[in-house]
């Protein structure tokens, strides 16, 4: 592995903006073809979602690494405009109406985005219709809803009972702290995803799957 | 021998620890002659709900270490949901009651419905209640403080990576906007220290009124179908996807 992106990886790991940009900026300078670059940010990123599931870390420290990741993206993204690598397939993604926990869901949009997924942040508290008025409007294949409290997983069956009713041609995938693989079943989810890392593998399967 | 009238263990989340000790000593509560009206009572650390699967395992090991302690039936479990913590919670040989309820806010608002109701008109409500104030987790200045000095800690070299975390944590509740205050207990210093925190923040203060009733009933066995789950032995509690919150199942039959 070329040393820049191992540096920019433990970057990441320890949240060190200043470092990650240099390492970033290095990685580019070397030619280093910027998939090659993304791959190493998700591999720290991923590293951090491990470890705060363990309880090693918390979510300052999960907040600090993303934000050196963003650091990082924010560079290469006008090098993957330019090389025309474009995102194959889009994805929707917002936390749920009346849920504004928005950690959980910035790090799976991030991951997403690095995976090179076209991503379209709703944001927080978003309600049914303008989750489903965005699927349609970015023709999304794919659907990526939060939820941290227990309080909001009804709104989350809700949504997604009604971009069934709707007959809404998208995948929808759900995570945050209380969901579980049997919420999902009960709901009518096609996916759940744990944590951020494991967030990237649900999305290429439910698309690939299409 | 032990003349209790109900015999039963309690096993309940550090939060309470104010709310509890102050409904247990109430006489309609403690009917028994002794100081409690519990056989056996564990505290649980607050904030286990961070991390769901450590509040199930926490809960799960001490059902199954009461198991053999033939003094009492009934494990009374002082929870919510707690991020679902507490679902697939198995009883043994002993029933297990709960309050359906999310979580500790819940229950010392007395209804599911008032719980509700607040998050809806205001989904950026932050609540505060005598036993987190006490735990010192809820945002302010002493979680502030508390934070700074364990990351310069871990990371004794790297005086900006430690602001940058303080600032990290500051901005994880920058969608709150209002510090509501749940009490029961009266407890004027705790309500002080919400509005001082609500002040520092910049945010609302709101003081909401609570209700003992809903702990008072599940230490008095008034277990009503609606508010309490039963959980009898060889079964385990498991999520609904309506308002009823939660059910059991006998453990074979687990999906």
């Amino acid at each position: 592995m070329i040393a820049s992106l191992q540096i920019l990886t433990e970057s990441i790991k320890t949240g060190k903006r200043k470092e990650a940009k240099a390492a970033t900026e290095a990685a580019i300078e070397a030619n280093v073809p910027p998939e090659e670059i993304l791959n190493a940010l998700s591999s720290g990123m991923a590293d951090v979602g491990r470890r705060f599931k363990a309880n090693e870390i918390f979510v300052p420290e999960v907040l600090v690494a993303a934000r050196a990741m963003q650091t990082s993206m924010a560079l290469l993204e006008p090098l993957l405009v330019k090389s025309g690598i474009e995102p194959e397939h889009t994805v929707v993604i917002g936390t749920v109406e009346g849920d504004l926990h928005d950690i959980g869901k910035n790090l799976v949009a991030m991951m997403l985005k690095g995976a090179n997924f076209k991503v379209v942040d709703l944001g927080t508290n978003v309600p049914a219709d303008k989750i489903i008025e965005a699927v349609q409007q970015h023709n999304a294949q794919l659907t990526a809803l939060s939820a941290l409290l227990t309080t909001t997983m009804p709104a989350m069956q809700q949504a997604v009972e009604k971009i069934h009713e709707k007959n809404i041609p998208t995948k929808i995938m759900i995570g945050g702290a209380p969901i579980t693989q049997e919420f999902a079943n009960d709901i009518g989810a096609d996916g759940y995803a744990a944590d951020a890392a494991s967030a990237v593998d649900v999305a290429r399967q439910l698309v690939s799957a299409r | 021998m032990n003349s209790r009238p109900q015999n039963f263990g309690i096993i309940a989340c550090d939060a309470f620890s104010d709310e509890l000790s102050s409904i247990a000593a109430k006489k309609n509560v403690n009917k028994t002659n002794t100081d409690t009206p519990w056989s056996r009572l564990a505290w649980l650390e607050m904030g286990l709900h961070d991390h769901p699967e450590s509040l199930r395992s926490e809960v799960q090991a001490l059902i199954d270490a009461w198991n053999s302690d033939s003094s009492f039936s009934t494990i009374l479990l002082a929870y919510g949901m707690c991020g679902n913590g507490l679902i697939g919670i198995k009883s043994r040989s002993k029933t297990l009651v709960l309050p359906r309820a999310h979580d500790c806010i819940t229950i010392l608002l007395g209804s599911l419905e008032a719980h509700e109701t607040i998050l809806k008109e205001n989904p950026g409500t932050y609540f505060y209640s005598p036993g987190w104030i006490r735990g010192r987790r809820t945002p302010g200045p002493d979680r502030e403080r508390h934070l700074r000095n364990f990351y310069a800690q871990r990371y004794p070299d790297d005086p900006d990576l430690v602001d940058d975390l303080v600032e990290a944590d500051l901005m994880a509740f920058s969608h709150h906007n209002c510090a509501a205050y749940v009490d029961i207990t009266n407890n004027q210093e705790a309500e002080n220290y919400c509005r001082n925190c609500a002040a520092y923040l910049g945010w609302k203060f709101r003081k909401l009124q609570g209700n003992s009733r809903w702990l008072e009933q599940l230490l008095t066995g008034e277990w009503s179908k609606d508010k309490f789950l039963l959980v009898p032995p060889g079964h385990l509690i498991q999520r609904t996807t309506n308002e009823t919150l939660i059910e059991t199942i006998p453990c074979n039959e687990m999906r």
